[in-house]
C-alpha cells in the first residue's frame, strides 16, 4: 500500500474507496474520495484492500525538481518587443494545482510563469532564470551576491529590465542589497505575492504584470512592486532601500517609510497599454525624481562583510545579550527615539569601537532621523564613537554596512562617512514633510 | 397536461435532496467575526478584486464553471465593522470553529451518521466571485446516515460543514457587487441517497431533516437560511438538479411538476421521432421584418438588431405543448435564448400574435422552407446575441428529439422550474493547507432532544397545553425558553410570554425584533420574582422594544411601574375601600369583585392580582 494507490478502506460498517494520499500523521490513513474530499481514517481500526496500484503520482509536493538553477529559458513573441528577465529566488508567484491529488507545485522557468500568468504573454520577450529555490526567511547574504551577479549578467546580455520574483518576508533586504551592489541602466523590479499563488484570488497576477510593466518603464532603480491597497487597482513602486513589509498578511503590506511610494502603476490601464509591448507611460506615475533609464552604466560590486549584526535595544535587556558582538566588523543598533540605549550600555559600545568595530545608530521609530546631540545619552554615545545613520532604515543600514565594509577601501573613515551619507536613496539629506 | 395522476412507480421516479442550512453560531467558521447579517448601506468600505483561475486550471474547468467565469469580471465587496481581514482574503483563516463543529456533530448524530476519524478542510474552486479567495472551504464530516419516512428509510450519504458564500447584492455589466457579512457563516450540507420514490416522500424527508436541524436550537431561521436542492429523474428521463427551493411546503408540488415535465418531454421526443423530425440551419431573416408592426421585433431592429430563425421540421404543434402549468416546450427554448442574452423567442405555434402578421408568418415559413408540419422559432436582438441565442435554441430543439436533457434548473415560486445551466462537473478540490485537520470526538457531543420529543415533554412534564407546547418547541425562541425554565422560571409564564405575548405585540406593530434574549430573560425573572406584576409585562416589553438600549429595570421605571412596595399597594387599596365605604358597609365581601377592578385600574400593573386580591379582602374584612 503506497500513496497513489486506489484503495478500499473498511472501518466498522463504513466502506470508502479512493486514492491513498501521503498521510499527514502515522495514526490516520488519508483517502481522497471520488467526490474530491479528503478524509482521515484511523489506521488501527481500518481494513485496507489495494484495488489498483499507482493510479496517481502523488509524490511529496516539495520535491525539488529545479536543480537546473543557472539555466536560462527564453520565450520570444516578436523580435521588436523589449526583453525582460524573470529571475526567481523561490517565492511561489507561479504555481499549479493538481486537483486529483491536491499537490501544489511551485513553477519557475519562463514558460511556467507564463502558464501561471497568461496575461504576461505578448507584452515582452522573456528570459527565465532560477537563482535559488528557498523560502525567503532562509535567504542568506551569499545568495544576494549570486542574485546580483545573475541580474548583472542578464542586463549585460541585453535585458531591457529585470523582474526578481522573491518571497515577501525578506524582500526588502534583498532589494536593499542589490541597490548597493549594482549600478544599473535599466529597472530592477522585485515582486512577490502575499496571498499564495494556488488561489484564484492571489495577488501574484497583478503584481507580476505591474512589475513587468515597471521593468519596461523609465525608472532605472531597484524597486519593489506590490499592491498599493487591498483592492486590485494599483501597485505601489517603492525604492528598494526605503521599503518595509509592515503587515503580516495584507496584500498592501509593503510601505515606503516616511513618505509616499516613489510611484504607482494603475493595473487595468497598464495591462491594456502594455499589452502590445509598448511602455505603459500613462499608467505609471512617479511623484519624486528618479534615476532614468540609461543614465548610469552597468557595474557590480557584490562583496559583503558577513560579520555585521543588527541589534535592537529594549528596556530590561540583559547587557550580556551583547557579549557576542565582540570581534564583529560592524554593529547596527536599533535604538529608541532619536537613537538611544540604556546609559549602562555606553561603555560597552565604547569598547567595541575601541576594538575596531564600526557601530552605527538607527532608530526603532523607523520614520525620522537619528540625532544624538539633543540629550546627554546621545552626546555620550557620540563620544563613545557611534556613527549616526540619519534616517536610514535599520535593516537597510545592516545591508549597507556589510557592503560598505567589504567595498570601501581600507580606511574606517570611509565606511563611517558612507554610513552618514546617501548612496542609493536610503538616506535623505533633509527631512521634508510628506509630498 | 396532467400533474397529479402520475404512477410514480411505473414512471421510475428517483429523487434525492441536498439541504443547506446556516448554523446560528457566535462566530464564523474560520474567523471570529459574528454571524450577523447587515444592510448594504451599513458598509464601512469596499474593495475591488479580480479572480484568476490559471490556464492550466481552466483547461480542467467544466462547462458550468466556464459559463460563470469571464476573466475580466470585476468583483466589488462591501465590508462592515462586523467583518475582518479573513473575509477579505487578506489574512489566513483560523482553525475550524469549535461551536460549529459541535453543532455539525449533533446533526450527524441526529441523522444517525458516522463521524469521520479525521476531518480535512478542502478548497472547492468557485470562481464566480462569491468567495473572495476563489474557493469555498468545505469538509466532509459525516457518512452513512439514515432517516425514517412513512414510505421507508432514506439514506443520508454525507454531511459537509462549509463556509456560506458572500451575498450577491447587485449584478453589473462587468461584474458583481457582493456583501461580506454572509461569507463564512457556518453551513451544513446534507445529501440524501437517491432513495425517494414519490413527491410526498420528498416533502416528508425534507421536513424530517428540517425538524432534526432545528432540534439543535443552533440553526439560523428566516428567509434564505435554509436552501433545498432537489434531484429528480424518471426512468426514461434524465437527472435534473433543481436549485434554490426556499419553501418546504412546495417540494411535493415541485417534484410532481418535474415528473410531469419529464414525462411530457419523453412523449414529445417519441412523437418527434415518429415524425422523423429534425432541426434545420439557423438563418438571418431580418429582411422579412423590415416593415413589421411587432413592437418587440421593431424595437430590436431600430437599434441595429437582427432577426434570426431556425426551422424545426416536424415540430408543428409540439412547441406550444404544455409541460408544466403555463410552461411549454417553447418556454424551454426561450430559457436557452435568455441565457445568451436575448429577451426570448417567438415560435410559429403561437403566431400570428404580438404584432406579427399572418403574411409575415407565411413569408417566414417560406424563407426557411418550413411546411405545415414544421415550426419556426425566431429571435430578435443585437446581431451577436441574435446569433448566439438562435444557436442555443437550435441546440435545445435537437435535444428535444432525443428526450430529456440533464441540467440544472431553478425553482420558480409556483413550483415550476426554469433552465439555469448545464449540470456541474466534478468539483475541483485541493487541500486547505492553512487549516490543520481536526480529529472530532463524537462522544463529547450530546444528541439533542428532538422537537417532537420536546413537544411531548413540554406537555407531560411542564404542563403546557398541546398547542402552546408545539408553538414553543418549533418557535424561534425555543433555546431561550429552555434557558428560562432551566433558570427556574415558571414554564407557562415563559411559554405564554415568548409566544403569545410577543405575537400579540408584533401584531400591534411593536418592534419585538429589537428585544434581546437577555432583555426577555431579565423581564421574565422580574415577573417570576414578584418585582413586576404579570399585568405590567406587556407594557414593559413594548417599552423595551421601542427603546432597546434600556435595561429591563429601566423600562419598568419608564413605564411608570416601578418602586411599589406592599405598603403603597395597601395605601391605594385602602383608598379605594375608603371611597366606597358605603358600598362595603352595605355589601360586605360581595363588593369584592367590583372593587378589585377599580384597584387594578388604579395600580396599573404595579402589583399582581393575587397580592391585590388578598389585601383587598383584608381591607374589606376590616370594615365588615
Amino acid at each position: 500500500m503506497h500513496p497513489g494507490d486506489r484503495v478500499r478502506v473498511t472501518r466498522d460498517d463504513v466502506t470508502n474507496e479512493g486514492v491513498l494520499m501521503p498521510s499527514s500523521d502515522s495514526d490516520n490513513l488519508v483517502i481522497k474520495l471520488d467526490g474530491g474530499y479528503n478524509i482521515g481514517i484511523d489506521r488501527a481500526e481500518a481494513t485496507v484492500d489495494v484495488l489498483e496500484t499507482n493510479v496517481y503520482d502523488v509524490g511529496d509536493d516539495d520535491t525539488d525538481d529545479t536543480d537546473d538553477s543557472g539555466d536560462v529559458s527564453e520565450i520570444t513573441f516578436e523580435d521588436d518587443l523589449p526583453t525582460i528577465s524573470l529571475i526567481s529566488t523561490g517565492g511561489t508567484i507561479a504555481s499549479t494545482v493538481d486537483y486529483r491529488t491536491g499537490a501544489v507545485t511551485a513553477q519557475f522557468d519562463a514558460e511556467d510563469v507564463l502558464r501561471a500568468v497568461p496575461e504576461l504573454a505578448g507584452r515582452a520577450n522573456y528570459r527565465g532564470r532560477v537563482v535559488a529555490n528557498i523560502l525567503s526567511e532562509n535567504m542568506d547574504p551569499s545568495i544576494w551576491s549570486d542574485l546580483a551577479t545573475a541580474v548583472y549578467e542578464e542586463i549585460d546580455a541585453g535585458a531591457d529590465g529585470v523582474v526578481v520574483m522573491h518571497g515577501t518576508d525578506t524582500m526588502q533586504y534583498s532589494a536593499a542589497a542589490l541597490s548597493f551592489m549594482l549600478e544599473t541602466p535599466v529597472p530592477i523590479v522585485f515582486t512577490g505575492s502575499q496571498r499564495s499563488a494556488d488561489r484564484p484570488s492571489s495577488d501574484n497576477v497583478m503584481n507580476a504584470i505591474c512589475a513587468v510593466e515597471a521593468a519596461k518603464a523609465d525608472c532605472a532603480e531597484v524597486l519593489v512592486c506590490m499592491h498599493g491597497s487591498e483592492s486590485d487597482d494599483s501597485c505601489a513602486l517603492h525604492r528598494g532601500t526605503r521599503v518595509r513589509k509592515n503587515h503580516t498578511s495584507r496584500r498592501d503590506a509593503f510601505e515606503t517609510i516616511g513618505n509616499q511610494p516613489l510611484g504607482t502603476i494603475a493595473y487595468e490601464a497598464a495591462t491594456d497599454d502594455g499589452a502590445d509591448g509598448s511602455v505603459a507611460t500613462a499608467a505609471i506615475e512617479f511623484v519624486r525624481e528618479y534615476t532614468e533609464r540609461g543614465e548610469r552604466s552597468l557595474s557590480i560590486a557584490d562583496d559583503l562583510e558577513p560579520a555585521v549584526e543588527l541589534v535592537k535595544f529594549t528596556p530590561g535587556m540583559d547587557p550580556r545579550a551583547w557579549d557576542y558582538l565582540d570581534g564583529m566588523a560592524g554593529v547596527v543598533i536599533e535604538g529608541t527615539g532619536l537613537g538611544h540605549v540604556h546609559t549602562d550600555l555606553i561603555p560597552r559600545i565604547e569598547s567595541l569601537v575601541d576594538d575596531g568595530t564600526v557601530v552605527v545608530m538607527t532608530s526603532q521609530c523607523l520614520a525620522g532621523r537619528v540625532c544624538d546631540r539633543v540629550y546627554d545619552t546621545g552626546r555620550d554615545l557620540l563620544d563613545a564613537g557611534v556613527v549616526e545613520a540619519g534616517d536610514t532604515l535599520p535593516g537597510t543600514a545592516k545591508v549597507k554596512l556589510m557592503w560598505a565594509l567589504a567595498n570601501l577601501a581600507g580606511e574606517q573613515t570611509a565606511v563611517r562617512d558612507a554610513m552618514r551619507s546617501d548612496l542609493a536613496g536610503e538616506l535623505t539629506e533633509e527631512s521634508q514633510p510628506w509630498r | 397536461m396532467s400533474t397529479s395522476e402520475h404512477d410514480y412507480e411505473s414512471l421510475g421516479l428517483v429523487a434525492g435532496l441536498e439541504i443547506h442550512q446556516q448554523l446560528d453560531t457566535e462566530t464564523k467558521l474560520f474567523c471570529d467575526s459574528p454571524t450577523t447579517l447587515r444592510e448594504p448601506d451599513e458598509a464601512e468600505r469596499t474593495l475591488r478584486r479580480f479572480l484568476h483561475p490559471t490556464k492550466s486550471e481552466l483547461g480542467e474547468l467544466d462547462e458550468a464553471a466556464l459559463e460563470e467565469s469571464r476573466v475580466d469580471r470585476e468583483f466589488e465587496y462591501l465590508a462592515y465593522d462586523t467583518t475582518c481581514l479573513v473575509e477579505e482574503d487578506d489574512e489566513p483563516p483560523t482553525e475550524v470553529d469549535g461551536e460549529a463543529l459541535a453543532v455539525a456533530m449533533q446533526i450527524a448524530s441526529l441523522l444517525d451518521m458516522r463521524v469521520v476519524d479525521q476531518v480535512h478542510v478542502m478548497r472547492k474552486l468557485v470562481i464566480d466571485g462569491s468567495n473572495t479567495s476563489g474557493f469555498q472551504r468545505t469538509m466532509l464530516l459525516g457518512q452513512e446516515g439514515e432517516i425514517e419516512t412513512s414510505d421507508g428509510p432514506v439514506s443520508i450519504v454525507d454531511l459537509m460543514l462549509e463556509e456560506e458564500s458572500a451575498q450577491r447584492v447587485e449584478e453589473r455589466e462587468d461584474g458583481v457587487l457582493y456583501s461580506l457579512d454572509r461569507l463564512g457563516i457556518p453551513l451544513v450540507e446534507i445529501g440524501t441517497g437517491p432513495d425517494i420514490r414519490s413527491p410526498q416522500q420528498a416533502k416528508e424527508a425534507a421536513q424530517r431533516i428540517g425538524m432534526l436541524l432545528r432540534s439543535t436550537g443552533k440553526v439560523k431561521r428566516g428567509l434564505g437560511t435554509i436552501r433545498q436542492d432537489v434531484n429528480v429523474s424518471i426512468a426514461e428521463g434524465a437527472r435534473v438538479e433543481i436549485k434554490g427551493v426556499q419553501d418546504l411546503a412546495t417540494i411535493d408540488e415541485l417534484v410532481e411538476y418535474e415528473v410531469g415535465r419529464q414525462a411530457e418531454l419523453v412523449e414529445i421526443a417519441e412523437e418527434l421521432r415518429d415524425r422523423d423530425a429534425s432541426v434545420g440551419e439557423t438563418t438571418d431573416v431580418t429582411a422579412l421584418f423590415e416593415e413589421t408592426d411587432s413592437g418587440v421585433i421593431g424595437g430590436a431592429l431600430s437599434s441595429g438588431g437582427r432577426v434570426t430563425a431556425v426551422p424545426l421540421y416536424g415540430f408543428d404543434g409540439l412547441v406550444g405543448r404544455e409541460l408544466q402549468p403555463d410552461r411549454r416546450l417553447g418556454t424551454e427554448l426561450s430559457d436557452h435564448a435568455k441565457r445568451h442574452g436575448a429577451g426570448g423567442i417567438f415560435h410559429t405555434d403561437e403566431l400570428p400574435a404580438y404584432g406579427v402578421t399572418d403574411e409575415e408568418v407565411v413569408a417566414l415559413r417560406d424563407a426557411v422552407d418550413a411546411g405545415e408540419n414544421d415550426a419556426v422559432a425566431i429571435v430578435a436582438a443585437d446581431p451577436e446575441t441574435a446569433k448566439l441565442a438562435i444557436d442555443a435554441v437550435a441546440g435545445r430543439a435537437e435535444t428535444a428529439i432525443e428526450g430529456v436533457p440533464e441540467e440544472t434548473r431553478g425553482a420558480n415560486e409556483d413550483g415550476t422550474t426554469r433552465y439555469l445551466r448545464p449540470l456541474p462537473g466534478a468539483a475541483r478540490m485541493y487541500p486547505e493547507t492553512d487549516v490543520p485537520p481536526v480529529e472530532p470526538d463524537p462522544s463529547e457531543v450530546e444528541t439533542p432532544e428532538l422537537l417532537t420529543e420536546k413537544v411531548d415533554r413540554y406537555e407531560a412534564e411542564l404542563g403546557l397545553d398541546a398547542g402552546l407546547a408545539e408553538q414553543v418547541a418549533y418557535g424561534r425562541r425555543m433555546p431561550l425558553f429552555e434557558e428560562a425554565i432551566a433558570a427556574g422560571i415558571d414554564p407557562t409564564l415563559a411559554a405564554t410570554t415568548l409566544e403569545s405575548t410577543l405575537t400579540e405585540l408584533r401584531r400591534d406593530d411593536v418592534p419585538v425584533g429589537n428585544l434581546s434574549d437577555e432583555q426577555l430573560l431579565s423581564v421574565l425573572f422580574l415577573v417570576d420574582g414578584g418585582d413586576l406584576a404579570r399585568e405590567g409585562l406587556t407594557e414593559v416589553l413594548s417599552e423595551l422594544a421601542e427603546n432597546p438600549s434600556l435595561s429591563a429595570e429601566e423600562a419598568i421605571e419608564a413605564a411608570g411601574l416601578g418602586g411599589v412596595d406592599e405598603n403603597e399597594v395597601r395605601d391605594v387599596i385602602a383608598g379605594v375601600v375608603e371611597r366606597n365605604a358605603d358600598q362595603v358597609a352595605e355589601e360586605g365581601m360581595a363588593a369584592f369583585s367590583g372593587l378589585m377592578g377599580e384597584c387594578m385600574a388604579e395600580l396599573r400593573g404595579k402589583a399582581d392580582g393575587e397580592t391585590v386580591s388578598s389585601i383587598l379582602r383584608e381591607e374589606i374584612g376590616k370594615r365588615s
